[in-house]
């Protein structure tokens, strides 16, 4: 779902750096009130295995690949859509400047997608959804599919905006592709949080609630 | 588990599943670059897509274009898969760092 540089106009990518940027002051905040040393360290081995996840470009027929994005995860596991814009932000950058995975003008556009985008709808649904399915591991998932096809109708609509897709054909290759990916998206991220409740059953407590 | 051994394992994890990507991941392009594909009327949106479709045809011409160092996880053609084993293993290195980086410095910083 990374967007390249030369798919969006330069005055559109700044107005996404724009808004991306106050997004980034709001997660350093987050940052700054969660974060203590016993904290740190799991969040950055959380970061590498997203940037993992991120590097698998998984089949999912219809000519194309998927990767996963991993903003719910971030989200769920440490309990803030903040925790998502900040882990993405840095393996976006990260992705950008070593790997040319996604430009550097439209970094701004990549952060809003996958992580404002991704760690809101994905940390929200998330609990919308446990209240009633009462699973924490069934509503990660459905949350995690949803954070990954929202995201991609979002980047259709701004492909739209910079006269790069059309918006119809845009969103329906774009939702197509991405409820494809999105389903092992789910099952990735439901299982990625099951091995870390077991492994850090306090890290998660507030995320998972009692019904874990 | 001890936070060390939670690192430990984690990063092994991430190793693991990159190295596994460079030899078993799809070469196909992924869905934003498929999609491009697609609106170029290259590709029917559930057909296969041609080896040599370019989705960066779909971009405006006079934009910015930035070389990565290790463009598309790789260290170049003739870097082969180990090149690609190198680039992957290095950015969980490198997300993995900078992220401890900026985490231990804002963290620091409420004091």
């Amino acid at each position: 779902m990374h967007i390249p540089d030369n798919f969006i106009p330069l005055w559109q990518s700044a107005i996404y750096w724009v808004i991306a940027l106050i997004f980034i002051a709001l997660a350093l905040r987050w940052a700054r009130n969660e974060l203590d040393d016993e904290k740190v360290p799991l969040i950055a081995v959380l970061a590498a295995g997203i940037f993992a996840i991120q590097a698998f470009n998984l089949p999912v027929g219809m000519g194309t690949t998927g990767h996963l994005v991993g903003g719910a995860l971030a989200a769920i596991v440490l309990g803030s859509p903040y925790a998502a814009v900040f882990v993405l932000t840095l393996v976006l950058l990260v992705q950008a400047v070593v790997f040319g995975d996604g430009g550097i003008t439209t970094m701004g556009a990549n952060i809003i997608n996958m992580g404002v985008i991704g760690g809101f709808v994905g940390f929200y649904s998330y609990q919308g959804i446990l209240k009633y399915a009462k699973n924490p591991y069934l509503s990660a998932g459905i949350a995690a599919w949803l954070a990954c096809f929202i995201p991609a109708l979002a980047a259709s609509v701004e492909m739209a905006l910079a006269g790069t897709y059309p918006l119809v054909e845009g969103m329906i290759a774009m939702g197509v592709y991405h409820a494809a990916i999105g389903v092992i998206e789910a099952v990735i991220t439901a299982g990625a949080i099951y091995l870390i409740a077991s492994a850090r059953p306090e890290l998660m407590q507030s995320s998972l609630g009692a019904t874990a | 588990m001890e936070t060390n051994q939670f690192v430990a394992i984690g990063l092994v994890v991430a190793i693991l599943i990159g190295v596994t990507a460079v030899f078993f991941a799809a070469g196909d392009p992924d869905g934003l670059e498929s999609t491009a594909i697609v609106i170029l009327g290259e590709k029917d949106l559930f057909g296969p897509t041609p080896e040599d479709a370019d989705p960066e045809a779909v971009g405006h011409e006079g934009s910015f274009e930035y070389e990565a160092p290790m463009p598309d996880y790789s260290m170049g053609e003739e870097g082969g898969k180990m090149g690609e084993v190198i680039a992957v293993v290095v950015g969980i290195i490198l997300a993995l760092l900078i992220v401890f980086g900026v985490g231990k410095a804002v963290a620091a910083s409420k004091h």
